[in-house]
């Protein structure tokens, strides 16, 4: 069933994904070319998180490279913007790497603390070095337009490049999780001595696990910058980091398939779906729901709910229903055994 | 059972398309029907610029009281805004909600200059009034001929900075200045103004010292330096933060000038009190410009705009603290957003308002001023001069209330 089941799912996912701009409007296309740049971002920091164990609090600084990769060179160089993805990529992952082999030799906590260094050594460097970055006020990348000789709208332009780019991205990472290499970053996961002792370096696991979860994040900050036209320090604050980890829980950490709805997540959450419930909850109890931060009280709330009835995330949720009741079950079905393939 | 995850996933996903509302627009103009107006804009609700949340509440409180009173040709004005979290991403992606899947007749008061920047061509492209943004960037008045969709409202900062130029060439020809400003295009704008402002008085300039937003230190080497060159008027060109440390630096280092100019981003009384509070003895008496009535100053309290404004923020927004200047500055942006909309007539387009924008004269003499400005303000653009509000007063910061100096000044050419 493992070997039938991903080709299905990826079918299906390809059939979603062709036919949702078809059934939805201009802008929410726009908003979903978006939920396919952060399935390539929770992707990457998955491999890192989910699968190799380390938590990461800085992976929205790696977007922010990729990005601004992108931006100087459409703006300042002329580069075409489509091309400089992989650019961006490259160059976020060569940075995670050089991140990565100091960085790797601390352990959990440690690790995070230290990855939150990221994002404010990014956000200060942008703006030390304001002829090269922009500084404060940033730059203006050109405005979407459809390429290649093809009119249609720009939301579905910039949809089609985002999800061509992770529907490229998905079977790279699941070609990353399998194999030799996966199995050694589980280990690592799961027991460092174990993984020690069997002659696998963690260090060098978990320095390669840190520069590709960079690499994708980087990929996914280049179609960020290109969707959003614009970048500042501002658009890359430590909030992002902290939201993808976010991303990454509710999905379901060590599941691929489970980014989808972290990706889902991560953008409905602040522009949809926050507000939204913010007006349900007026109209049910005078509430003041325009005060400062009220958003971020639903956000909290949302969470912590999804938490609390998921506790492994929305893949574990839907592990938890579909898997056979346990008298039929058979002692080795590998969706207890092994969550991380689900 | 994949198959199945992945079938809820789609389920999801269209789940969470579901509730789109394109709406029946039967009109040509986005965002009006033939009973409302649509107006929209993103505001830092959360975050470390959410002090500035009441200035969409003000409006809010300023459209529902004219809705209450037969609207605008009578359509009502439908008012609704968003939290971007001073987040350009936020900004742009709320902005595409507003045009493509709201069709909000025009965004108004947008605030911030990174997060009205990031929007500017896209609303340019798409031809979408940018109304009367919340930034005093020169960049929004000045470069309306690349963006003729695009209107600041407030004095922008080249405009304040003469200001205080003039004032000292007027007032205080012998002072010896030293200058504190910040090394980008907000400490820049300002410090061109300033000196266009002194014209033949710039030699007063002793010493001018950049500071990097960036820098992790305060501006300690900087007032060291002005202290040192015998600076006894002192300028501020920066933002809150470094404003505060450099009265708290002044005092520690010894420092007393004769004068303090603060522009006015930093000059209000929360971020003054800190500065008192945090050791500085030499902000009482700073001096700084307005443009608005002062709901804290109890001097306008017989002024009609003032009570007018009261009465107002008592009806429709009870809950909001009436002393807040923000919500003045809401209230008075919405009243010059009615008075555009009421010329663009009874069938209002995008362009007619855009028009409208491009040529105001609300005046004393024409007995049509805005009643929430100062007594005098002239809200003026026409031609080449697209800079709304260029007029103001310097004020003098006195036991937590700024008490105006002398008459109105012209920022930007002559009085009107």
């Amino acid at each position: 069933m493992r070997r039938l089941g991903n080709p299905i799912a990826f079918a299906v996912l390809l059939v979603a994904v062709v036919a949702a701009p078809f059934l939805v409007s201009n802008y929410r296309t726009y908003q979903l070319a978006f939920v396919g740049l952060y399935l390539v971002a929770l992707l990457g920091l998955n491999i890192l998180t989910g699968f190799t164990g380390q938590i990461s609090i800085g992976h929205g600084a790696f977007m922010g490279i990729g990005a601004y990769t992108t931006t100087i060179l459409v703006v300042d160089h002329g580069v075409r913007d489509l091309w400089t993805i992989p650019v961006g990529g490259v160059v976020a992952g060569l940075v995670g790497i050089a991140f990565g082999i100091p960085a790797t030799r601390f352990a959990g906590p440690y690790l995070a603390l230290a990855t939150f260094a990221i994002p404010l050594a990014f956000i200060g460097l942008l703006k030390r070095f304001p002829h090269f970055t922009g500084g404060n006020v940033g730059k203006n990348l050109p405005q979407l337009r459809p390429e290649f000789g093809w009119s249609t709208s720009p939301s579905i332009w910039f949809y089609v490049v985002c999800w061509v780019v992770a529907l490229v991205m998905l079977p790279l990472a699941f070609f990353v999780v399998r194999g030799r290499f996966g199995r050694a970053m589980r280990s690592v996961r799961d027991s460092e001595i174990a993984a020690t002792a069997n002659g696998i370096s963690t260090a060098a696991v978990k320095t390669a696990a840190f520069g590709i979860s960079a690499f994708y994040c980087g990929v996914a900050g280049s179609l960020y910058a290109i969707g959003i036209t614009y970048v500042n320090p501002d658009t890359f604050p430590i909030d992002l980091s902290i939201l993808l980890l976010v991303g990454i829980v509710l999905g379901g950490a060590g599941s691929l398939w489970g980014m989808l709805f972290g990706a889902l997540f991560v953008e409905f959450i602040r522009i949809s779906w926050g507000p939204a419930l913010l007006n349900l909850f007026s109209r049910v109890h005078h509430i003041d729901t325009h005060a400062p931060g009220s958003g971020l009280v639903v956000y909290g709330v949302v969470l912590l709910l999804v938490l609390y009835a998921a506790p492994s995330g929305a893949a574990g949720l839907v592990r938890g229903v579909t898997r056979r009741p346990a008298f039929l079950r058979r002692k080795d079905d590998p969706s207890l055994s092994d969550p991380g393939l689900v | 059972m994949k198959k199945t995850l992945l079938l809820v996933v789609v389920a999801l996903a269209v789940t969470a398309v579901v509730g789109t509302t394109a709406g029946a627009r039967s009109d040509a103009t986005p965002g009006v029907t033939r009973t409302s107006i649509l107006l929209e804009g993103t505001f830092p609700l959360s975050g470390p610029a959410s002090g500035y949340a009441p200035i969409p509440v003000g409006m809010g409180a300023y459209f529902s009281y004219v809705n209450a009173h037969g609207g605008v040709n009578g359509r009502k004005i439908r008012w609704h805004y968003e939290d971007d979290g001073y987040n350009p991403a936020n900004t742009v992606q709320i902005t595409h909600k507003f045009v493509e899947q709201d069709h909000a007749f025009a965004l108004v008061g947008g605030l911030g200059t990174e997060p009205q920047l990031a929007v500017r061509q896209y609303l340019n492209d798409n031809k979408v009034p940018q109304l009367f943004v919340s930034t005093g960037a020169t960049t929004f008045d000045r470069d309306y001929a690349q963006n003729p969709w695009t209107i600041g409202w407030q004095p922008d900062y080249e405009a304040e900075g003469a200001i205080y130029g003039k004032y000292i060439a007027k007032n205080l020809p012998s002072a010896k200045i030293g200058v504190l400003y910040q090394n980008d295009d907000y400490g820049s704008d300002y410090l061109r103004g300033f000196k266009a402002g002194l014209r033949s008085h710039q030699s007063q300039i002793v010493t001018a010292q950049p500071y990097d937003l960036s820098a992790t230190t305060p501006p300690a080497v900087q007032m060291a330096k002005i202290k040192g060159s015998g600076a006894d008027t002192l300028v501020l060109f920066a933002t809150p933060t470094p404003t505060i440390q450099a009265y708290v630096i002044g005092t520690k280092l010894g420092y007393k000038p004769a004068n303090v100019f603060t522009n006015s981003v930093s000059a209000t009384d929360p971020f003054l009190t800190i500065a008192e509070k945090s050791g500085s003895n030499i902000v009482e008496g700073s001096m700084s410009v307005n443009y608005e009535l002062d709901p804290s100053n109890p001097i306008y309290n017989k002024q009609a705009g003032m009570k007018l404004y009261r009465s107002i923020m008592k009806k429709y927004a009870p809950k909001a603290n009436a002393n807040d200047p923000l919500n003045l500055y809401g209230v008075a942006k919405a009243w010059n957003t009615v008075q555009l909309l009421q010329k663009a007539g009874k069938n209002p387009t995008r362009a007619g308002l855009m028009s409208a924008a491009r040529k105001m004269l609300f005046s004393k003499g024409k007995k049509n001023a805005n009643p929430f400005l100062l007594p005098g303000v002239t809200t003026f653009t026409k031609g080449s001069f697209q800079y709304p509000i260029s007029q103001v007063v310097v004020v003098k910061y006195v036991n937590h209330v700024f008490q105006p100096q002398g008459n109105l000044l012209a920022g930007r050419g002559a009085l009107r």
